[in-house]
């Protein structure tokens, strides 16, 4: 019981803290930007989780992330819609791929999963730059509308509430997802395949449904950036933006709701700490290392640290 | 264009040494995944490091860049060794998942470390026979990569007879075999699993040397597309099966050279993932493995 309520505690406290960090007098327009970007990831890298607690791992999901970014700004600019409307409609364009993508994987285990999610980034890219070229400007990319247009007074604030409600019906969601019997469904495929089989439930159909919703809303992630930045290239496809979700999911916990979220804000705060010192490659070899040192002393990520501690006080009780 | 059989025998010539660049890094994949079961996905990141220590020590020796595979492999069987030994033991058998994670925090360091010290500029290796070709009837072959499939083929005939005549490499074979019962008849596994991981990652290294003196560019970044073809050639081939990873390889090489001269260059990547899609869905454990569980 009071755990519970210290839960509720914290999860107020975060709430109080994202509602009203932007409007303290401190908070200057990088800041805010900072913040912004760092919903957006918290938004994707729990899309990402909501994979991962399938016991699929995806290498590739900046495919999901960039599709919907793309998919989103055609809309936008050719129906002239708002950027705020257009995102889900790109976001179910990439559900629509991950789909697909889905149907190609879903029979695969670990490590063929994750080369060919990995492959399908860059497959994606490839032809986006290649084929598509002529409409999507190749390597060079387009300038698409800002979420909020920035003739608006204050509208990189109104930008960082929208995405914060965003964020906030994202992690409601999947929370009703997972608590529901779609969740255990999940959890019982990740933990033992043949026996979530034997008990009924048909793991091809809920695999390509976590894909589905993964990619729905690292769909609505991607979306939501390029319209933050107002640009889109090709490279959102690449590498790096396939390890950020795995990175903070990690660091903060796999499988766990809160997860992603915690992993988001320490290594995003770490990795904007490091770019006042300068660092540029430097960064990368850090956050390498603290990735690997993450998994091998605390593969149970950030949140596991509260219940260690609280195992070691109550460890010291018994011991009384 | 046509494709009468002079060009045909070009292409085909072209292909099998694309071929032995791609042999080499599966082999080294399916051979630390022989006995360790786990894939190394930050593999390209060592082609990439051998290409390194190629140019390292062409600029400090002067050697023929052909002989540095002997400063390229042994540094990079080392480096293997270290990580094997610091970043996979600690997390052997903790989960599929883990294992994939730590080879993307390796690719980070590998990049990155590399591009701090050589940054992340492009640069190539002249080969000292780069203008010289040999010819064979109408035929005109590139003396380069005649060398390279002759080097391939010799480092493959030495892997196999340290698989086949060594104690050593009978160990090895008998831990991807059977883990548990090799450990019973006295073998050291954990041993066997760092010497295979360096080999593994020696013949990245080996890969990157030879790909960097016939003329390719590279750059810090650059090991991830060969990185994915190899694991298309690997789900070809069959997970773990070195003969899988020569013909995976070989027929990967052809392919490539055959679409890019029939339907252009962009094609060039995107076959080989095409490849792989087409395989995963008609048989997803590949050609030659071994049916799944």
């Amino acid at each position: 019981m009071e755990r519970r309520r210290l839960k509720l505690y914290l999860l107020l406290g975060a709430l109080v803290i994202g509602a009203f960090l932007p409007l303290l007098p401190v908070t200057n327009l990088y800041l805010l930007t900072v913040l912004i970007l760092m919903l957006i990831f918290v938004i994707y890298a729990s899309a990402w989780n909501l994979l991962a607690y399938s016991g699929q791992g995806s290498l590739g999901h900046a495919a999901f992330f960039g599709l919907g970014g793309y998919a989103s700004s055609m809309i936008a600019l050719n129906s002239g819609l708002s950027p705020c409307i257009t995102i889900f409609a790109g976001a179910a364009f990439s559900a629509f791929v991950g789909l697909l993508i889905g149907l190609t994987c879903v029979r695969l285990k670990e490590w063929f999963l994750a080369m060919v999610t990995f492959g399908f980034a860059i497959i994606i890219q490839t032809v986006i730059v290649s084929m598509l070229a002529s409409i999507t400007g190749g390597w060079d990319g387009y300038a698409v509308p800002k979420l909020i247009s920035s003739d608006i007074h204050h509208y990189l604030l109104w930008e960082y509430y929208f995405i914060f409600i965003i964020t906030i019906i994202t992690i409601l969601a999947i929370r009703l997802i997972l608590k529901s019997r779609i969740g255990l469904a999940l959890a019982a495929i990740r933990e033992n395949e043949l026996e979530a089989r034997a008990a009924g439930i048909d793991p091809v159909q809920f695999k390509l449904l976590a894909f589905t919703i993964s990619a729905f809303i690292a769909g609505i992630a991607g979306g939501l950036e390029i319209h933050h930045f107002g640009y889109i290239t090709p490279e959102i496809f690449g590498v790096e933006l396939s390890f950020w979700p795995i990175i903070y999911s990690i660091t903060g916990g796999l499988g766990t709701l809160a997860g992603p979220v915690i992993g988001t804000v320490a290594v995003s705060i770490l990795w904007d700490g490091l770019n006042i010192f300068g660092l540029t490659y430097e960064r990368y070899i850090i956050i390498g290392i603290l990735l690997i040192l993450t998994i091998i002393y605390l593969p149970r990520g950030l949140v596991s640290l509260g219940e260690r501690f609280e195992e070691k006080r109550e460890g010291v009780r018994d011991f009384r | 264009m046509d494709l009468n059989p002079d060009v045909f025998i070009q292409i085909l010539f072209w292909g099998l040494y694309a071929g032995c660049i791609y042999i080499l890094l599966a082999t080294g994949l399916n051979l630390i995944f022989g006995v360790m079961k786990i894939v190394n996905f930050a593999h390209g990141e060592f082609l990439m490091i051998g290409a390194y220590i190629t140019l390292l020590f062409l600029a400090l020796t002067g050697f023929n860049p052909y002989v540095l595979l002997l400063a390229s492999m042994p540094m990079v069987i080392g480096i293997g060794i270290m990580v094997e030994r610091l970043c996979f033991r600690p997390i052997l058998g903790t989960g599929k998942l883990n294992e994939i994670f730590v080879s993307l925090g390796l690719i980070y360091i590998f990049q990155n470390g590399v591009a701090l010290i050589w940054t992340d500029e492009w640069k190539t290796i002249p080969s000292p026979f780069v203008d010289i070709t040999v010819s064979i009837g109408s035929l005109k072959l590139p003396l380069d990569y005649l060398i390279i499939i002759i080097l391939t083929v010799g480092i493959l005939a030495g892997l196999h007879i340290f698989l086949r005549k060594t104690s050593l490499g009978r160990a090895i074979r008998a831990t991807s075999q059977n883990r548990k019962a090799a450990m019973l008849m006295g073998i050291n596994v954990e041993r066997m699993d760092m010497l295979s991981f360096g080999i593994g990652t020696g013949l990245a290294a080996g890969a990157g040397t030879l790909w960097a003196v016939s003329g390719q560019v590279f750059n810090p970044y650059m090991g991830s597309i060969p990185a994915i073809k190899t694991f298309a050639i690997v789900i070809l081939g069959g997970l773990g099966s070195i003969p899988g990873a020569i013909v995976g390889g070989l027929l990967l090489g052809i392919t490539e050279n055959i679409a890019t001269f029939t339907l252009g260059g962009a094609w060039k990547d995107a076959i080989s993932f095409i490849l792989l899609i087409v395989v995963l869905i008609i048989r997803p454990t590949g050609i030659f493995g071994e049916a799944g569980e």
